[in-house]
């Protein structure tokens, strides 16, 4: 869980005993930040932000202190949402920080609520997550009777309630706003766009700033170490850690905290304790089961930020490393991906309902061994006639990984199909 | 206004208009399923996707959700704009049913339309794969679901929401097993149910009404005002008279709402929608007849309009024109009105002569559509002028000095008084008139009693102008020829007139209504012609305000 020898800035406590209860958690710090933001002027704390280059670790990507920025000037009342809908096979850093270190959370949804000025702060956790859930919300508690959150928040003046929410256990919740539409009680079809941003129409039509768990747990640390050590602390245009969460053939899966931009070859070899039982890596899913694969080959000297990974042609997306060794069917690797999209597509577009449903039946018979060699071009097509075709970002979820298998393994289709 | 160019063709829209709309300034009709310019945008279907180049960088958008903006550059035909829209098809038919020569919306298929259009492809998918949803499914007492048929446009589920405001149809299920369903506990029972059918762009949802009943090739359609009450809703009517194997008396098949934005928008009333069906219905009057023992010779219309010239004329004579009642009605065109006014009140000096009376049949009046007031016409006979003149008895006092005997002849208009008039009340009006002429579409009661009976022909079988509450005066148009001897009424009236003496020499509706105007300032300046297709306020008048058709609480779309 650790990077060795790294500054640690979300992880830091993870491994303190108790860290949930808050007193341990404000003798490790707690709600320190918080204080000192409720001192400076919103713009300053979102300026801070700003400037430190914190990026969404959601997925995609985007400048937090920027999207903060977007909220309209005097649109009230506005809200934030802390989107703990952690869903991305691969992706399993978010329920740490639930678990181990929930005041950090809370410290910063409340930072971003007082820059944004917001009236109150959702926190939108998904259905599976029991345990954590309950964990945060015992935190939530404490930190209202400690006075962190309610009425007047620590004679600031300021008033910011928190509220917690369960998903029902539907992977498009965690499309921001799919998940508006499942707070406000409907079903959890993501939303028209335009209008882009939920900053300036979202929750309730009202400005809401939609924010990944691991980004909000970021805000404090940000304020913390200032926001030009921050920046200096990644690769160029990304600044800080991440937490990688690495799975698949290595010998120590978990989840690491390491300076953005650290190499993908380190991740696995230094920290993962390189591939399984001494065999080969076939291939990397560098960001989140939706993001393209990239080959061992392309694996070579890629550092892990956003930038570095787009111009390899795949994402960094949620930072979920999934190594894949010599021993997995890359067929079989693609139907397991799009049986799970099939099953997650929501049906309210057309080219995504039908066309994952489409793609099941035919990677299926990869697997069963009756494909044909034209349901190799069949499956691109299909998957390309999805690609930037939808509503929300599903769409391309399944449709980048499928054409990336097709493309850089096309002899291991050819070889398993009849003629 | 924005300027943009469509397809290379510069147009200046209305600021806030979607590309759909606009592209439809210029006849370019983009597909599309889920939009519907009365309900709110979802942008699911995808197929209305076009090329849309601002500032020189080109992406690919959906139409209904894009504003038109200033110096866009849309492109609806290309390369890039055929294989989505071909694509998209191939995504809606790999499950689609097979079932078009079965399917009552084959031929105005939304599907099959654009598969011409723009698919034309072989299916990629075995038969075995195809996958099975409900079939033949009651949503409702009048409309059949068949969910292999839909493509999940939502606008049913959208009309619920946010016209009627009932929400009883939604989307269940996720995913490739996402289903049009009844909301748990409700049926689709709302008096405006009819609408999803025609809604429905593909042939999921069908009328009862009309399942297998015409092909809608065979039809012909024509335009006309609904006169189920005095809102008017501009209707189409789909008639088909040739194929009599089918349904020998049947020459309505169904009626669609004709788009008003000033009266009914999209929308039309199911009582309204199925109001058709007495048009053909067996009880219609279709020859006139006569109470006398006879050989049992069918008279002519011209035979019993000369025996109640006859027996006008002798009454007057004997007993003046107050021995005269007209009982009229506020269901008559204004053409009617204005030969029966004179007929009666100028050539005849008849003074008892009314169009509105207590006992009129009240309608269920909603914020939507429907009104109470079920006469297409009554503000028609107000701005004719129909009323009792001098000492003439009006309304109520009328239908007892009747009922009291006060009138020899009594001439009845369309009013049903076996249902209106207690069984004694009518027993004692038969025993006092000595005479009554009942001009009648339908056989009731009143048939069996009056003396002389005339048949009329029905709104849906003539020309004819109504005035709706609103004081638009709205006309209707000939699909086919009255059932059996039935004539309008004015022409009853314009016969009659000239046996009692009365100059009026009119061709045709047009030529009685163009004729109003002389006699009547709310006619003044309208014609037959400029009436148009949507109808013209009295007057003249400025158009009134806009009202959206819909509930004042309705729920938003999903």
């Amino acid at each position: 869980m650790s990077g060795n020898g790294t500054a640690l800035l979300i992880s830091r406590n993870f491994a303190v005993d108790k860290m949930a209860s808050i007193d341990v958690a404000m003798k490790n710090g707690a709600y320190e930040q918080l204080k000192r933001a409720l001192k400076m002027k919103p713009e300053e704390v979102t300026q801070v932000v700003k400037d430190s280059g914190l990026r969404g670790h959601g997925g995609a990507g985007f400048s937090t202190g920027t999207k903060w920025g977007f909220i309209p000037k005097d649109k009230f009342p506005r809200y934030v949402t802390v989107n703990g809908d952690e869903s991305e096979p691969g992706t399993c850093k978010d329920r740490l920080i639930l678990e181990r270190d929930p005041h950090l959370l809370i410290e910063g949804a409340l930072i971003c609520a007082y820059a944004v000025q917001a009236e109150r702060v959702y926190v939108y956790i998904r259905g599976e997550y029991f345990y954590p859930t309950k964990v945060t919300a015992n935190a939530v508690k404490e930190a209202y009777a400690k006075g962190f959150a309610g009425q007047n928040i620590l004679n600031s003046g300021w008033s910011c309630s928190i509220h917690m929410h369960n998903g029902a256990g539907a992977y498009i919740c965690g499309e921001e706003t799919g998940l508006l539409e499942s707070m406000e009680g409907k079903k959890g079809w993501p939303r028209l766009k335009p209008p882009f941003y939920p900053a300036a129409i979202g929750l309730w039509g009202q400005p809401t700033i939609v924010n990944n768990v691991e980004t909000l747990a970021f805000v404090p640390r940000v304020m913390e170490i200032g926001a030009e050590k921050f920046a200096g602390m990644g690769s160029p245009k990304n600044g800080g850690t991440a937490l990688y969460s690495l799975s698949g053939h290595v010998n120590r899966p978990g989840v690491y905290e390491l300076p953005m931009g650290t190499p993908l070859m380190d991740l696995i070899e230094k920290f993962g304790g390189g591939i399984r039982n001494g065999k080969n890596l076939k291939a990397v899913i560098p960001g989140g089961s939706s993001s393209h694969i990239l080959t061992a080959e392309e694996c070579k000297d890629l550092p892990l930020d956003f930038e570095s990974v787009a111009a390899r042609g795949s994402m960094l997306g949620s930072a979920a490393v999934m190594v894949i060794d010599e021993t997995v069917s890359i067929p079989k690797l693609m139907h397991w991906m799009v049986r799970f999209y099939a099953h997650e597509s929501c049906g309210q577009c057309t080219p995504c309902r039908e066309g994952c449903d489409w793609l099941l039946r035919l990677s299926k018979k990869f697997v069963d061994g009756t494909a044909r060699k034209r349901d190799i071009d069949d499956m691109w097509e299909i998957a390309d006639n999805i690609d930037g075709k939808t509503i929300c970002a599903l769409g391309a979820a399944v449709a980048w990984p499928t054409k990336s298998y097709l493309v850089k393994f096309r002899h291991e289709f050819e070889a398993v199909c009849k003629n | 206004m924005p300027w943009l160019e469509i397809d290379g063709k510069p147009v200046e829209v209305p600021a806030g208009l979607n590309i759909i709309e606009a592209a439809r300034l210029l006849n370019v009709e983009i597909p599309h399923y889920c939009y519907h310019a009365g309900l709110t945008v979802v942008g699911s279907c995808r197929m209305c996707q076009v090329e849309v180049e601002v500032g020189g960088r080109k992406s690919v958008a959906i139409a209904c959700n894009t504003k038109a903006a200033d110096g866009m550059k849309i492109t609806t035909k290309s390369e890039v704009v055929h294989k989505l829209r071909r694509s998209i098809l191939e995504f809606y038919l790999q499950h689609h049913p097979l079932d078009c020569p079965i399917c009552d919306d084959a031929g105005e298929c939304d599907l099959q339309n654009y598969y011409m259009e723009h698919g034309l492809h072989e299916s990629r998918v075995a038969l075995a794969e195809k996958k099975h949803k409900h079939k033949v499914m009651d949503v409702g007492p009048t409309v059949v679901l068949d969910s292999e048929r839909c493509v999940l446009c939502s606008r049913c589920v959208r009309f619920c929401r946010e016209i009627v405001g009932s929400d009883e149809l939604g989307i269940f299920n996720h995913g490739r097993d996402n289903e049009l369903l009844n909301v748990p506990g409700k049926q689709l029972d709302n008096d405006y149910a009819g609408n999803v059918v025609d809604l429905c762009p593909v042939g999921a949802l069908t009328d009862k009404d009309f399942r297998f009943k015409r092909r809608v090739w065979y039809m012909k359609r024509t335009a006309s005002v609904c006169t189920g009450c005095s809102r008017g809703c501009n209707v189409f009517v789909d008639w088909e008279v040739d194929r009599r194997y089918k349904d020998s008396v049947r020459r309505v098949q169904r009626l669609k709402p004709r788009y008003n934005r000033m009266v009914n928008e999209w929308w039309i009333c199911d009582q309204g929608r199925y109001s058709y069906h007495s048009v053909d219905a067996p009880n219609r009057v279709s020859v006139p007849r006569v109470n006398v023992q006879g050989n049992g010779h069918v008279p002519t219309v011209d035979e019993v309009l000369t025996r109640a010239a006859a027996r006008i004329e002798q009454t007057m004579e004997k007993h003046g024109a107050d021995s005269i009642a007209v009982i009229g009605s506020a269901a008559s065109s204004n053409e009617d009105l204005f030969l029966l006014n004179r007929l009666f009140v100028d050539k005849l000096k008849v003074q008892n002569v009314d169009v509105t009376f207590g006992f009129e049949k009240k309608g269920k009046e909603d914020e939507i559509l429907k009104r109470a007031d079920l006469a297409p016409n009554r503000r028609g006979a107000l701005e004719l002028k129909i009323a009792p003149s001098g000492d003439g008895q009006g309304g109520d006092d009328l239908i007892s000095a009747a009922i009291e005997g006060e009138f020899e002849i009594v001439i009845v208009i369309r009013h049903d008084l076996s249902t209106l008039l207690s069984e004694k009340e009518l027993a004692k009006l038969r025993k006092n008139t000595s005479y009554i002429l009942y001009l009648a579409s339908h056989e009731n009661g009143l048939t069996e009693i009056a003396d002389d009976v005339l048949p009329l022909a029905m709104w849906a079988e003539r020309e004819a102008t109504y005035t709706n509450f609103q004081g638009r005066v709205q006309k209707t148009n000939i699909p086919f020829t009255p059932r059996g001897l039935a004539v309008p009424e004015w022409e009853l009236w314009q016969t009659l007139g000239a046996k009692l003496g009365m100059k009026a020499s009119y061709e045709s509706t047009r030529d009685v209504f163009n004729a109003l105007g002389t006699s009547f300032d709310g006619f003044k300046d309208l014609t037959w012609d400029s009436l148009g297709a949507g109808g013209k306020m009295l007057g003249n008048a400025p158009e009134p305000a806009y009202r959206r058709v819909q509930t004042s609480r309705p729920l938003p779309a999903y």
